[in-house]
């Protein structure tokens, strides 16, 4: 089946370059230029007819087709085997509860973080250790830079534009990262939240920037939590007090202590919803005291329920430290959980 | 070389916009506010406004359920009992 | 029904892309300055007669 986007000739990759920066399809950085060869190897290691529907962003209703999909994959650097990645994480995007035009337009900047989980990960060559949260390897960094780039081109979220950021983060230029389900006792995330074991999964979730910490004094669980806890707490007071979908990053340091206590996910899960409350009093201590009137007594909590908070084991292995990664802002969007290479409307057999 | 358009290419249907009023005197004016800090005291003082310089007859104050996120289907339908509706966007 | 948008000067580039996306390429809307959620009352209540007289003309037909 032949493509339908519109063709350009351009003399050559530096033409081209000027080409796409010019019209603003480009993040700024240099792109692939997206041959009809090169698309159509995207495709056809995904299985994907040109025209099939990945999904529609309601609010523009902006169809999005694999064909569009491929060609910004192709841009950012994917290959083929990335594609399929690519296409569960925008599928997974564009999903209700992820509030797509929301999360994209909002002035809170936040990005999209997409967490692999499954067999894919290892096959792309992801890297879930050093440097997980930031370009670790070749396939996260293009399968997130895919996803940014489509929706600058697809959707029109270019900074100013329909993107209303005040700051953003430098996760909006990529924000992937691969679960070390090889060197960890826990049950992987997608597992967790309800996909088959050992299936290759994708989540996606509207991400505010990650918020490194570090406890190496302790091999207590719940002591290394209360520093969790601790930095979801400043970001209630300091950011937004609004309960979502937080998660958390546990390096191998850190979760071997978790794995000898006999700790799984869901007691971390019990333990952050537990302690990650603040009193609205508490926004007085850092300059807001303008709207605590008389509710000073309230008390908020980062979670609604245990299963919000998204337990991530990723990162190198030497080092007590740990990330928290606050949602955009409360429970606007949620994260969703697609398998790679499934139809979401299926029944899971 | 032969290059890909990765933008969106298809044209917006558009639409034509609705009959205007005659008048403001007597009518019904719904309000879907995004409920952002301020816009209480703002949309007080627009309903005073509405009925004591342009004898609007009823100021109906609604308010989303989520700011980020266009008004839920609910609201809408409420919107057709109305003769003009007000919706106030960013804040 | 005849409907007019409030928003804030920050805004305007957003709602006019929006507009054109949506083809709705010249859709007017009343403009208030930014922003409101910190602004005292009295602040509020002459944005407030602003944004009244545009809607009010914006959502009544014309005269001639």
């Amino acid at each position: 089946m032949p493509l339908a986007s519109r063709r350009y000739e351009v003399a050559d990759m530096m033409a081209a370059q000027e080409f796409y920066h010019s019209r603003g399809w480009t993040d700024g950085l240099p792109v692939v230029p997206p041959t009809d060869e090169a698309v159509e190897a995207c495709l056809e290691w995904a299985g994907l007819p040109p025209a099939h529907l990945v999904g529609v962003e309601p609010v523009r209703a902006r169809a999005i087709t694999a064909e569009k999909l491929a060609i910004n994959a192709v841009m950012a650097g994917c290959l083929p085997m990335h594609f399929p990645v690519v296409v569960a994480a925008f599928t997974a995007m564009l999903q209700e509860p992820f509030l797509l035009h929301g999360a994209t337009a909002s002035t809170g900047g936040c990005a999209v973080l997409v967490v692999v989980n499954g067999p894919i990960a290892a096959e792309i060559g992801m890297d879930a250790t050093f440097n997980a949260l930031a370009s670790s390897d070749r396939a996260s960094t293009v399968v997130g830079r895919a996803l940014r780039l489509c929706l600058i081109n697809m959707m029109d979220v270019r900074p100013g534009a329909i993107d209303r950021s005040v700051l953003g983060h430098p996760g909006k230029i990529s924000y992937c990262v691969a679960e070390d389900e090889a060197g960890s006792e826990w049950l992987p995330l997608a597992g967790e939240r309800g996909m088959p074991v050992g299936a290759s999964c994708v989540t996606a979730m509207a991400a505010g920037a990650p918020r490194q910490l570090m406890n190496e004094w302790t091999t207590v669980p719940e002591e290394i939590l209360d520093t969790f806890a601790s930095e979801i707490r400043a970001n209630m007071r300091h950011y937004s007090i609004w309960p979502g979908n937080y998660a958390i990053v546990v390096p191998p340091q850190l979760r071997a202590h978790f794995h000898a206590a006999g700790w799984s996910k869901a007691d971390v899960r019990a333990y952050i919803f537990d302690k990650a409350r603040i009193l609205r009093s508490e926004w007085a201590d850092c300059g807001k005291g303008a709207v605590v009137r008389d509710r000073g007594g309230w008390e908020y909590t980062a979670l609604s329920a245990p299963e919000d908070l998204l337990v991530i084991a990723a990162g190198g292995p030497a080092g007590g430290f740990g990330a928290v990664i606050p949602p955009w802002l409360g429970p606007k969007s949620r994260a969703v959980t697609v398998a790679i290479g499934a139809c979401v409307d299926c029944e899971i057999p | 070389m032969r290059i890909l358009d990765p933008s969106h290419e298809e044209g917006a249907a558009g639409f034509a916009p609705a009959v205007r009023l005659a008048a403001l005197e007597g009518a019904t004016v719904g309000v879907i506010s995004n409920g952002k800090e301020g816009t209480k005291g703002f949309f007080a003082a627009f309903e005073q406004v509405l009925k004591e310089r342009y004898g609007v007859g009823e100021v109906v104050l609604r308010t989303k359920s989520n700011y980020s996120a266009p008004a839920e289907a609910g609201l809408l339908e409420e919107a057709k009992s109305w003769d003009a509706l007000v919706a106030g966007i960013g804040d | 029904m005849p409907s007019a948008g409030i928003m804030t000067e920050t805004f305007v580039s957003a709602a006019e892309l929006m507009a054109r996306v949506l083809g709705a390429e010249d859709y007017p809307f009343a403009v208030i300055e930014h922003p409101i959620s910190s602004a005292d009352r009295a602040a509020l209540a002459a944005r407030a007669e602003r944004a009244a007289a545009d809607c009010a003309r914006l959502l009544v037909e014309a005269d001639g």
